[in-house]
């Protein structure tokens, strides 16, 4: 057996087009330059990472992980397959499960039974430290999860499941999923938003979501702060007056967040997305 | 844009979340009273943006908004998932004491609430009763977040999928249940199924889930008429989809993939908005003589980039030919938090070409 194994679980969220799947992959190429042995996930049917990564992958993202760079594996995580991949480990044969599951009429039910897409993903995301399942020989798990509303609601399956559920396999690995994602020495969780009122109000929803559920407490990560500071005066041109408007903007976000946990990652004038995630893995502080 | 809102009925914004689709169709709907109409803008959010920006208190029907230069009036209205479900659910039931069963279990206060699927079911619900009441000359939908803005129309088939793979049919013997419910079952087939099924998660949760499909079994009728009735509003012509995206290579390419789905599915695809596109400096064309070096090093980065951008546009738009009128709007200076930055927005969507 695996002795004294400690699996880094790191969450990332945030609201759409705040840039969370950027910093998810910073964050996975920092630990993974760290000698990490790093794996990132991405959750859902349809990958990011496959065109993101376009340069450095040699095949498109899949359940199985491929490799991006030393040390960097990503994956893309799904419901269905969570759950094939975990009753192929309990049955302890493939055959069993495609006899059984691999019709229409099974199909349609696992995808909408409540709860039990959820419920399989955070189960396998926290297969490590629980030491069920095929084993996730990584270091660290950076996990792109849900955007907001979506990834409380999967924090929160655990919990709904073992008080709805008290007895059988389902209430006990449910409640072995919420201790897991309730330590803070195995997970982390980071909330990404921009330095602009609305998104760092949802943020902040957000993050006394998480506290509220988990107990954790989330880092916020500002994103695409604009780095020069001006002074208005006379006469100032376009641009300038759009910086000192972004500042008011960036002070004004910055001043909700009370005392909370706060990263700041500098806007990256970069089209290339490989030096956005390595400007990224090189600001952000873990 | 203009002959787009006069000449339609409903208005539904689809779009990844983050990219501003809350504050677009507001901007839509605000056009639309603005040309007279009697105006309904509905918006799924669980984060209540919409509130926040048309001030609209909790627990409101629909409610009117005052603005700039209405001639016609203006509602808004924020749908409550769980509320429309529920009474989908009342109204598609024919014995109202199982109305109590369904609503207390435990798998359906899930499914009413957090299943993926739901909201867009309940958004198109809350489309369609609205659209019925004939109360409403235009109605502006803001779709739920997705991650892909094909999702949307995706959920509703997940849900249907129920009823149709018959998954429903397994749990429906009513005295097997009273004895033990698998053993009843005659098919040995879906017997095996459920038996591993059971192994896997445990009688307590089966029988949850034995009792859901017991309940949810009455409502298969409705929701497939239902279902017919929201298709043919959906392809009607003067239903059109309006396409809100972020600028960027990934969003422009979800894009055009979404632009195909929409007209694989014999829907209408009118308008793509590209939102927050540039911001307004680079319009103006001035050139920046600054003393600091910093700022003079900044403004050359970022003219640079968006000047990639804008090549990367070029490539895209003449791909996009003729799919779709695109629109482009520029980032707004202050957060649009309020009516006027609707009304700012509204004004930006009139002028852009």
């Amino acid at each position: 057996m695996i002795k004294s194994f400690q699996q880094e679980i790191i969450f990332v969220t945030g609201k759409g087009g705040v840039g969370k799947s950027a910093v998810a992959a910073g964050i996975a190429l920092k630990r993974s330059k760290e000698g990490k042995k790093t794996l990132l996930v991405e959750l859902g049917y349809q990958s990011f990472y496959t065109d993101y990564f376009a340069e450095q992958l040699k095949a498109p993202v899949a359940f199985s992980p491929v490799r991006v760079t030393d040390n960097l594996d990503v994956a893309l995580w799904s419901g269905p397959e969570c759950l094939r991949e975990y009753a192929i480990y309990l049955l302890k044969s493939e055959s069993i499960y495609k006899l059984f599951f691999e019709n229409s009429v099974s199909k349609a039910l696992i995808n909408v039974a409540p709860a039990l897409p959820e419920l399989a993903i955070t189960g396998k995301i926290t297969s490590g430290p629980r030491h069920v399942g095929p084993p996730l020989r990584y270091d660290v798990i950076v996990v792109d999860a849900f955007a907001t509303g979506h990834f409380l609601a999967l924090l929160k399956a655990p919990q709904g499941m073992a008080e709805a559920i008290q007895f059988g396999p389902m209430g006990d690995q449910s409640r072995s999923i919420d201790k897991v994602l309730k330590d803070s020495n195995q997970c982390k969780y980071f909330i990404v938003s921009l330095p602009e009122e609305l998104p760092t109000a949802e943020s902040l929803e957000l993050a006394e979501g998480i506290e509220k559920t988990l107990g954790a407490k989330p880092v916020i990560v500002m994103n695409k702060m604009l780095p020069v500071e001006v002074t208005p005066h006379e006469g100032a041109s376009d641009f300038e007056k759009f910086l000192t408007n972004s500042q008011q903007r960036q002070n004004q976000a910055l001043s909700l967040l009370g005392g909370r946990p706060l990263q700041k990652i500098s806007f990256c004038f970069q089209n290339d997305s490989w030096k956005v995630v390595e400007s990224i893995s090189q600001e952000i502080n873990l | 844009m203009k002959s787009l809102i006069e000449n339609s009925k409903v208005l539904v914004c689809v779009g990844s979340g983050g990219v501003g689709k809350t504050t677009v169709a507001s901007s839509l709907a605000l056009l639309g009273a603005q040309l007279g109409k009697r105006v309904l803008v509905l918006t799924v959010d669980p984060a209540q943006r919409l509130k926040t920006t048309m001030g609209i208190e909790e627990g409101q029907e629909a409610v009117e908004i005052k603005g700039h230069q209405i001639t016609g009036q203006l509602f808004a209205s924020v749908i409550d998932p769980k509320k429309t479900f529920d009474e989908f659910v009342m109204r598609a039931s024919s014995q109202p004491e199982r109305v109590k069963k369904i609503l207390n279990n435990k798998l359906y206060v899930q499914l009413s609430t957090t299943l993926s699927g739901s909201q867009e079911f309940t958004a198109l619900e809350k489309l369609y009763s609205s659209f019925e009441s004939g109360k409403y000359d235009l109605i502006v939908l803001d779709t739920p977040p997705t991650k892909h803005a094909i999702d949307f129309l995706k959920a509703p088939q997940k849900l249907a999928a129920l009823f149709t793979e018959g998954v429903a049919k397994w749990f429906r013997d009513p005295k097997a249940t009273q004895q033990n419910f698998f053993l009843g079952l005659l098919q040995s087939g879906t017997k095996q199924v459920l038996k591993t099924l059971e192994a896997l998660t445990g009688s307590d949760f089966m029988k949850e889930l034995a009792d859901f499909f017991q309940n949810i079994e009455q409502w298969q009728g409705q929701l497939e008429k239902r279902a017919g009735d929201v298709h043919s509003l959906l392809v009607s012509p003067t239903t059109s989809f309006v396409l809100i995206t972020s600028f960027d290579e990934a969003k422009l390419k979800e894009a055009e993939y979404f632009s195909k789905e929409i007209k694989q599915g014999g829907y209408r695809l009118s308008a793509l908005i590209i939102n927050r596109a540039f911001p307004f400096w680079i319009q103006s064309g001035e050139q920046l003589q600054s003393k600091s070096p910093k700022v003079m090093n900044l403004y050359m980065q970022m003219k640079d980039y968006y000047q990639k951008r804008e090549e990367s546009f070029s490539r895209f738009s003449i791909r996009m030919n003729q799919q779709a009128k695109i629109l482009r709007l520029p980032e707004m200076r202050e957060d649009v938090s309020d009516i006027s930055g609707v009304e700012l927005l509204a004004k930006y969507i009139q002028e852009a070409k």
